[in-house]
């Protein structure tokens, strides 16, 4: 066994000698002001989450701050880790699109204790006061102009599936709220089917098809983001259902190609583009003045896209109307 | 007893041999380098512990998986389990323990819940024990189906929720989680003074100790071992059960960092336990490896993934880069293995 004892101590010895290495080779940083804008959404895959990091970093870049961009997958505790490392790297400031209500209180709070504000966007969380702005989508007026859309789309009558989004998340229940709001006031639509899809394109596809076996009556669908009605349009035109208007949320350049194809009715643009330049614009405020100027909570209204407005949508953001440019 | 073998051969074989067999300190000696030319702030006592905080939870996992791996095993529900852990102590401290029995709510005290989740955990690694020995379930299986129920469970727990704000109630007597995951004890935070502790103690187990002699001979030969009068199973069970209690902990430190209990936190941390396993030098057919060795694949796993954001690499490329650094220490090993 010996042997087997000379090798941990080997291995003991030379972690210490590497730790005392960088030990004695610790610099002083000096802390002069930092020009260090960090960026934290949930996945820089999708294209909502990516145009939103993408929006803040040109908005960064304008004003002259460096960024760095990382995801979370929503993993809370990941989250954690890299709001420590934005510590670590004595970011100025943190703009987060949080993975989770509840869960992210604590990170959130970690930062404000280490002296940097933090701008959430998208998604709000179960506290106030910790964050210096929190600034969402009318995710419950956005609803609600889409359930309008829809019901005008299916002549006020007949049975309508629901594909709902993550059910932990707030917004999945906020825009379902929205949806219902409309929808109940109609006497002729029926709710026939309520699933969870969980945001995704896959499981909304499955679903759709296993509710197309039990109710081939369906006659409209509406799905709390486009990812999931992307996939319910897929499995309605698989199984030769044209005739099924579809209406999403989020305002995705798919949903807006299916919009200009006549496949789907609408969407509803939730300015992520816009939101996340917005964000930097507060903590550039906050940086220079010591207050953002504004209220912590900020609601910032969806617009309605269909035929005729979806041509002017690109990346999470409308386009200004041509004639209103050739006004200016 | 190959190690012992091994250990003498290659002690005998010139500088290449050396570096081989000091390849993953090496690699950790370069990545410090690299990151601290590169990375701003890198090199401050602040980064420091925050790196050594994040290096003890993959650590702390892969101390109790290195035991799995010594007797050629593999523990793939730690990260459900971990999950699993957090959400009972949330509900522990939320909602209490109800005896409907008896009509009785108890909260138990922060240290009663800490014992109460680590021994759930170990009964989990047991019953992945039990599969393994008793009814000789192929150990990826036996693990992969409690990953499932275990992150299942987790679930369930809830209802899919979050447990939030566990800071517990003074009037129930029950506060004071938050410490565990964030608390700092003479400049070094709770966690790494948790891992410094368990660290010493697995390599004495394993270096020093009858059992840590067997669980090399069952990795060893499984067949020698019965044969010599090891009871296999025991000891198969022992390891599992350790590896459930470290993968608790974790658990248990990660929603105390958090401050709340998510169902899905704890998800592919078994696959980072498993990688610092194997960048410390243990094989995973078993009988080889050493728990010094998986200290150091965890700081390197730790290193790299900490460097690399906080040089803000594209997180694809981390992916890639994280990869081909396993890939490369297990070609490394096998060099070693050939040489030896």
């Amino acid at each position: 066994m010996k042997q087997v004892r000379g090798g941990v101590k080997a291995w003991l010895i030379g972690l210490a000698l590497v730790l005392v290495a960088g030990l004695t080779w610790w610099g002083t940083a000096g802390h002069k002001a930092s020009r260090l804008i960090v960026i934290i959404t949930p996945s820089l895959d999708n294209p909502f989450f990516g145009q939103e990091a993408a929006g803040a970093e040109e908005r960064a870049h304008e004003l002259g701050y460096d960024t760095l961009k990382f995801s979370h997958g929503d993993d809370a505790f990941k989250q954690s880790e890299l709001i420590d490392t934005a510590i670590a790297r004595n970011a100025a400031a943190i703009i987060l699109d949080n993975a989770g209500a509840e869960a992210s209180v604590a990170a959130v709070q970690k930062a404000r204790n280490a002296g940097i504000s933090v701008l959430l966007i998208d998604r709000e969380i179960a506290a106030r006061g910790v964050a210096s702005a929190q600034i969402v989508s009318n995710n419950y007026q956005g609803a609600m102009q889409g359930a309008l859309a829809l019901a005008q789309a299916m002549g006020g009558k007949g049975p309508y599936v629901e594909l709902v989004g993550k059910e932990s998340d707030t917004n999945a229940t906020v825009r379902s709220r929205g949806f219902h709001e409309v929808l109940d006031q109609y006497r002729g639509l029926v709710p026939i089917a309520r699933q969870s899809a969980n945001w995704s394109q896959s499981e909304a596809f499955t679903r759709m098809q296993s509710i197309l076996q039990a109710h081939p009556e369906v006659k409209g669908v509406i799905a709390g983001n486009d990812t999931m009605a992307m996939g319910a349009l897929a499995a309605l035109q698989g199984a030769g259902r044209s005739d099924v208007p579809v209406v999403g949320f989020d305002g995705s350049n798919d949903m807006r190609d299916a919009i200009r194809r006549g496949q789907a009715v609408a969407t509803v643009l939730q300015p992520a583009w816009h939101q996340a330049r917005y964000a930097v614009d507060l903590a550039d405020r906050q940086l220079r003045t010591g207050s953002t100027g504004q209220a912590e909570k900020l609601i910032m209204d969806c617009v309605l896209v269909t035929r005729d407005n979806a041509a002017r949508v690109a990346d999470f953001a409308l386009q200004p109307a041509a004639q209103s440019a050739a006004a200016h | 007893m190959s190690a012992n073998v091994k250990d003498q051969v290659v002690n005998g074989n010139g500088a290449m041999a050396i570096m081989l067999r000091f390849r993953t300190l090496l690699a950790l000696a370069l990545v410090l380098a690299i990151f601290s030319v590169l990375a701003p702030n890198f090199l401050t006592v602040a980064n420091a512990m925050i790196m050594l905080k994040h290096i003890a939870i993959v650590a702390i996992l892969a101390i109790g998986m290195t035991f799995v791996i010594l007797t050629g095993g593999i523990d793939l529900s730690v990260g459900s389990i971990a999950g699993l852990s957090g959400m009972v102590a949330g509900a522990l401290i939320l909602d209490g323990l109800p005896l409907t029995a008896l009509g009785y709510v108890i909260y138990p005290s922060i240290p009663l819940v800490v014992v109460l989740v680590v021994a759930l955990g170990a009964a989990l690694g047991l019953i992945n024990g039990v599969l393994v020995s008793r009814l000789k379930v192929a150990p990826f299986i036996a693990t992969l189906g409690t990953l499932y129920m275990a992150r299942g469970a987790a679930l369930l727990l809830s209802n899919g929720a979050t447990f939030p704000n566990l800071s517990g109630n003074p009037a129930l007597g029950n506060q004071g989680f938050g410490w565990l995951g964030a608390g700092v004890v003479l400049g070094v935070p709770v966690p790494v003074w948790l891992l410094a502790v368990l660290a010493v103690g697995a390599a004495a187990v394993a270096g020093a100790t009858t059992f840590g002699r067997r669980v090399y001979a069952v990795g060893g030969s499984e067949r020698a071992a019965l044969l010599s009068g090891v009871r296999v199973d025991r000891i198969k069970c022992a390891v599992y059960a350790i590896s459930g209690a470290t993968a608790a902990l974790v658990g248990l430190l990660v929603a105390s960092d958090l401050v709340a209990a998510h169902p899905a936190s704890g998800e592919a941390f078994e696959l980072n336990g498993i990688a610092a396993v194997v960048l410390g030098g243990a094989s995973l057919a078993g009988g080889r490896g050493t728990i010094g060795g998986t200290l150091v694949g965890a700081c390197v796993i730790g290193v790299l993934g900490d460097g690399m954001v906080m040089v803000g690499i594209s997180e694809f490329w981390q992916m890639v880069i994280k990869g081909a650094v396993i890939v490369a220490a297990v070609v490394l090993d096998r060099l070693q293995e050939r040489l030896g």
